[in-house]
């Protein structure tokens, strides 16, 4: 057994972080799982990984394989040390309209012995409860604009953290229109777990005569509205301009940048209307919210510890600091009947995310219930049904534009309008906008851009980050358009997207410089190359003698990772025995993150973690950083200034992990090796001079030219007797690149891709920084690139389609990856097959109606939304004339990685959707840009 | 009255009065048996699927234990994933799954488990041809989801344990 928790193990006030709030501060902090875990470790490495840098399977595999309490839902009450055994159990009712006003609840449908202990309506929330100060942040590029927009508004309920006309009220008051379908219009509590689940039962799927409404009044609210910021990228050739074009980037005039960039919208039409020899094909995309569905329904606990003034709250999150800084601010208000000076995370696995758990709703719902159990612990466990219901969606989405391209080739502009549904609560809907805005530029340049996108308010369910976050929505648009003229012109495909792509010395349809090597023309010659593609038209043949109609397929991706600025944190820790826990802000989704961040270290300290830490949100404050908000007095928010950073962490997304926090990790282990572990083999082995470069490890010693080689376990040793730090916790910043800075320590000065690093003593106290000198801050403007990293990806579908049912049959797959330098390549392949199969479902079977037809009725199950199983996505691991494969070719490392792994959680899912489109325009003639592409549709397109 | 079953070797008794609660919960509340998963909780997804033999000889079959009361459980013997493993030492399914990275968020693992410890065990008894192999796990395994995976590495590990089955492992046998 691994020991892997998602816990802190520092004692004391270096757990905590704290909230500030009208009353003084909050305590948050976060704790381990109530079980006794214990690290197994053998000579040679932990059991996981016993070869540095190798993972042999999961580090959290074992509990997860044994069905081990790891999951929020495993818990109740009994499980916690010091909580009561008393367990009340809540549930919401949900609104059924957005037409009518509720008026209250009527119970008296219910038999006496099941009603519940309690009935809390909206009119009985405190201001801090009904409407929460939430943590919205997301992106620099989109908050920018939020804050400038809120500084600039004389509406004193226009704060960036609670816009009013868009953050709605927890649960509806009695005499007000519900904001959206599923918005809780009552809190029931029940005493005990039977007459619970038994009530549960009586009312499942007869919401209607539990709630009482009014008549009609009309739709709520009568015209969208639109969760602000739009995002317009506009780009154009502008010999005026230093870099030659006119972009979001290069803007000389940044604050007149919507006037200017609607003049150059304009010549871009004046420019187009003198080309009458180019190809414009005009499209019109959209499809369908999708669900998550990850496989644990959201659940949760929570006690107020009334003695301590304590919130205990037990979660599986994605965002374990957002959450928990929620919360708190649900009770940090003057008005808030609960006094709380500390809220107490226990931060369980989430049993899958996707997105879908990224500041969900979920942790407001249930710190609603503290305040009205009389101090006894609350479970709210969403079934699937209320999961389908209320849990975060991914944004349904219309895309309308059109593609420009040349005679000769040459994609001359893009014209595209996205528009996503946001439903009920804003949550990171623009954020989502603006991120599909820059990929809809796809893997190309494109000289010519005029991008708007925006997401709106509506009664549908609310959307949220969900995997591929505007990715598959606008790649999908760009490659079926790009792949439609390609059709039409008699043009092959390939060659089409060879013509025109991105390469390191252009820029986006932002205007943003491509930084990153991305080898598109080697990946697609590599496709082209492989027989799937190669040898389609023959495939082809072959299938149609036997009857059958076959197509073939191709989609890039350039999927950005990370936001336009990020901040990690990381800590490790050395026992006396040589043996490493790591520590970091990130939590596994089950993505691998904790296995991952265990071996990248194996390298350079000369053994991988045996115990491996996620959701140390509080590990920030350790480092000693501060953010603008919390500097002293005359202290400046400058990269000058060695105290401050500009962002501490954020939500844990899957695609953070193989650039993002593996650096981080990497980085405090060079600081932990040159602080710790090379003076003490300088002093053993009396070279006062040696240099790291000097020095390697080989079977757990660390060896140097001529000297008898150290055991890992007796530098330890020494290390300790030493008085050498035990532990490094360092904090990164990239923003287009690293900030980087001098560090001057005991063992001397250490350039490091970090902005903040402290060391653990030996004797255990709280962690001692050492301030950075000589920053090299990011680049001017950065911040409007938008992003600067990206996963590139190629797919082939090979599929056959049944003319007379219109069933689709995937039958190969090929993907063509660059995830760079690859840490775990196993976790890497699952990332690719679980990428294709939820691919697959959104493409040809998800398929979810908005409004009270779609599951906001409460009705809707796995019977009803159906997901890819076993049958659904081929097996075979390796392409073979007549079988189902999805085979991936990952690109082999260059010196151009510099050894830097990329985020590839959605990079090959994002482009197998217009892969199986284009696949079945080359099968049927057929375009279809409808997802789902149902049989229905199929056969619809076939009678058109 | 009483409705009479093992969990994991362990003899329960329960009033009749409870026929109609669930498996799952009994295994939950109860029991505190909580590696059982509730994901859809109308026996369409399998994550709750545990083994469930008449006798104690008998063949065990799968069973979605989230809508199965308890009423029809009269003189089971029940395994749970909590019974595979011996302390440190997991069961050969679960050591196929961790050794080929078969489950990611690892919910429905438990369930997985279980199928596929049913499935080979079934094997051991009744070879059946390589060549139906494949077809045989998807009808073991073809209904459970996984949605952070896509099956390919469940099907490896548990096609890799099948072909180490004696018979299996040269061909046919029959």
């Amino acid at each position: 057994m691994n020991d892997v928790g998602p816990q802190l193990v520092r004692s004391g006030l270096t757990r905590r972080s704290f909230l500030k709030t009208a009353t003084g501060a909050i305590a948050l902090t976060v704790t381990g799982l109530p079980r006794t875990a214990q690290a197994q470790s053998s000579v040679s490495g932990p059991g996981y990984a016993p070869i540095p840098g190798v993972a042999r399977e999961r580090i959290d595999g074992f509990d997860k394989v044994t069905g081990a309490k790891i999951y929020a839902r495993d818990y109740n009450a009994r499980d916690m040390d010091g909580w009561p055994g008393t367990q009340w159990y809540a549930m919401f009712l949900r609104a059924l309209t957005t037409d009518r006003v509720f008026k209250g609840v009527d119970l008296s449908a219910l038999p006496p012995d099941l009603q519940p202990r309690k009935v809390i309506l909206g009119d009985q929330l405190a201001d801090g409860q009904r409407s929460p100060n939430l943590s919205l942040g997301r992106d620099c590029l989109v908050d920018g604009q939020l804050k400038a927009a809120a500084a600039a508004s004389d509406d004193d309920d226009h704060d960036f953290d609670r816009p009013g006309a868009v953050v709605f009220d927890l649960v509806v008051r009695p005499g007000n229109q519900p904001d959206f379908l599923g918005q809780a219009t009552a809190l029931l509590l029940f005493d005990n777990a039977r007459t619970y689940r038994a009530a549960r039962t009586h009312m499942q799927f007869d919401d209607a005569a539990y709630q009482v409404y009014g008549p009609d009044v009309g739709p709520n609210p009568d015209e969208p509205r639109l969760f602000t910021p739009e995002t317009l990228y506009v780009r154009a050739p502008d010999d005026s301009i230093a870099q030659g074009y006119f972009s979001y980037y290069t803007a000389p005039d940044f604050d007149n940048y919507k006037q200017d960039a609607a003049k150059q919208a304009e010549g871009i039409e004046d420019y187009l209307k003198a080309h009458p020899e180019f190809i414009s094909h005009d499209f019109r995309c959209d499809m369908r919210a999708m669900d998550p569905m990850f496989m644990e329904p959201e659940s949760g606990l929570i006690w107020y510890e009334r003695d301590s003034k304590t919130m205990r709250v037990l979660l599986g999150t994605q965002s374990p600091d957002g959450d928990v800084a929620d919360i708190a601010s649900m009770y940090a208000e003057k008005g808030s009947r609960l006094d709380v000076e500390e809220v107490v995370l226990t931060s369980c696995f989430p049993g899958g995310g996707f997105g879908g758990r990224d500041s969900s709703p979920f942790s407001l719902m249930l710190a609603l219930c503290a305040d009205f159990a009389d101090g006894n612990p609350v479970k709210l466990e969403y079934d699937r049904f209320e999961q389908f219901r209320v849990g975060l969606k991914r944004h349904a989405c219309d895309l309308n534009g059109s593609l420009v391209v040349s005679p000769d080739r040459q994609i001359e502009a893009i014209k595209m309008d996205l528009t996503f549904d946001g439903g009920g609560r804003r949550n990171l809907s623009p954020y989502v906008a603006s991120l599909s805005a820059l990929c809809a530029g796809g893997s190309y340049v494109i000289p010519r851009v005029n991008i708007h996108a925006k997401a709106i308010h509506s009664e549908n369910i609310s959307g949220g980050s969900q995997r591929g976050f505007g990715g598959p929505q606008a790649f999908f648009a760009t490659e079926t358009a790009l792949d439609e003229i390609a059709a039409q012109q008699g043009w092959d495909p390939l060659d089409l997207r060879m013509s025109n792509l991105l390469t390191r010395t252009d820029s986006t349809v932002v205007g943003g410089p491509v930084k990153q090597e991305l080898r598109l023309a080697e990946m697609l010659q590599r496709t082209a190359e492989h027989p799937l593609w190669s040898d389609r038209v023959a495939i082809k043949d072959g299938y149609a003698q036997r009857g059958q109609t076959y197509g073939t397929g191709l989609a890039m991706s350039l999927q950005a990772y990370g936001t336009s600025s990020d901040g990690m944190v990381a800590a490790i820790l050395m026992d006396d025995e040589g043996g490493f826990t790591v520590q970091s802000d990130a939590v596994d989704m089950g993505n691998g993150s904790a296995t991952t961040l265990g071996v990248v270290i194996g390298n350079i300290l000369g053994a991988n973690a045996h115990t491996v830490e996620m959701g140390g949100y509080t590990l920030f404050a350790q480092t000693g950083l501060k953010l603008k908000d919390d500097l002293s007095c005359g202290e400046k928010p400058t990269w000058s200034n060695p105290h401050w950073t500009a962002k501490s962490v954020g939500s844990s997304s899957a695609c953070l992990t193989g650039l993002h926090q593996v650096h981080v990790v990497q980085q405090c282990a060079l600081a932990l090796f040159a602080e710790t572990i090379l003076p003490a083999a300088r002093l053993l082995w009396g070279l006062p001079d040696l240099q790291p470069d000097q020095t390697a490890w080989d079977d757990g010693h660390l060896v140097t030219d001529g000297m008898e080689p150290l055991p890992l376990r007796v530098l330890a040793s020494f290390a300790r007797d030493e008085g050498f730090p035990s532990g490094a916790v360092a904090h990164a910043y990239i923003q287009a690149r690293w900030v980087s800075a001098k560090f001057e320590t005991r063992s001397g000065t250490h350039r490091l891709e970090l902005d903040g690093l402290a060391f653990y003593p030996a004797d255990g106290g709280a962690a001692q920084p050492v301030w950075r000198s000589g920053t090299i801050p990011p680049p001017a403007n950065a911040w409007r690139e938008a992003r600067y990293a990206w996963a590139p990806c190629v797919n082939v579908v090979g599929l056959t389609v049944d003319r007379g049912t219109g069933v689709v049959r995937i039958e190969n797959v090929l993907s063509v990856l660059n995830a760079g330098r690859i840490h775990v390549p196993q976790l890497v392949s699952g990332q690719s097959q679980g990428g294709v199969a939820m691919a697959l479902g959104y493409t040809l079977f998800e398929d979810m109606p908005p409004g009270m037809a779609g599951p906001a009725d409460g009705t809707w199950n796995l019977n009803r939304y159906h997901v890819p199983r076993y049958r659904d996505v081929p097996l075979a691991r390796r392409y073979a004339p007549g079988g189902r494969s999805q085979e991936l070719i990952v690109m082999p490392e260059t010196p151009g990685d510099d050894g830097q792994g990329r985020g590839i959680a959605e990079a090959v899912m994002c482009s197998i959707a217009p892969a199986v489109s284009n696949a079945l325009r080359d099968a049927l003639g057929v375009r279809y840009t409808s997802l789902p592409i149902t049989p229905e549709k199929i056969l619809k397109g076939l009678r058109a | 009255m009483t409705i009479s079953f093992t969990v994991n070797g362990i003899p329960h008794d329960v009033p009749d009065g409870r026929g109609t609660d669930t498996l799952l919960d009994f295994l939950h509340d109860d029991l505190n048996l909580t590696g059982t998963k509730l994901c859809c909780g109308i026996g369409v997804c399998r994550a709750c699927t545990v083994a469930v033999s008449k006798g104690p000889t008998d063949a065990p079959a799968p069973v979605i234990s989230c809508s199965t009361p308890l009423r029809l459980l009269g003189n089971s013997h029940i395994r749970t994933v909590e019974s595979l493993a011996e302390g440190d030492r997991l069961s050969p399914v679960q050591q196929a799954f961790l050794d080929h990275f078969s489950f990611q968020c690892g919910y429905c693992a438990p369930g997985f488990v279980m199928a596929a410890t049913i499935f080979l065990e079934g094997l051991a008894k009744n070879p059946i041809d390589r060549a139906d192999l494949d077809a045989a796990i998807e009808g073991a395994l073809g209904e459970h989801i996984c949605r952070c995976t896509g099956y390919v590495r469940y099907y490896e590990a548990v096609r890799h344990l099948a072909l180490q089955l004696v018979g299996l492992k040269w061909g046919s046998v029959r």
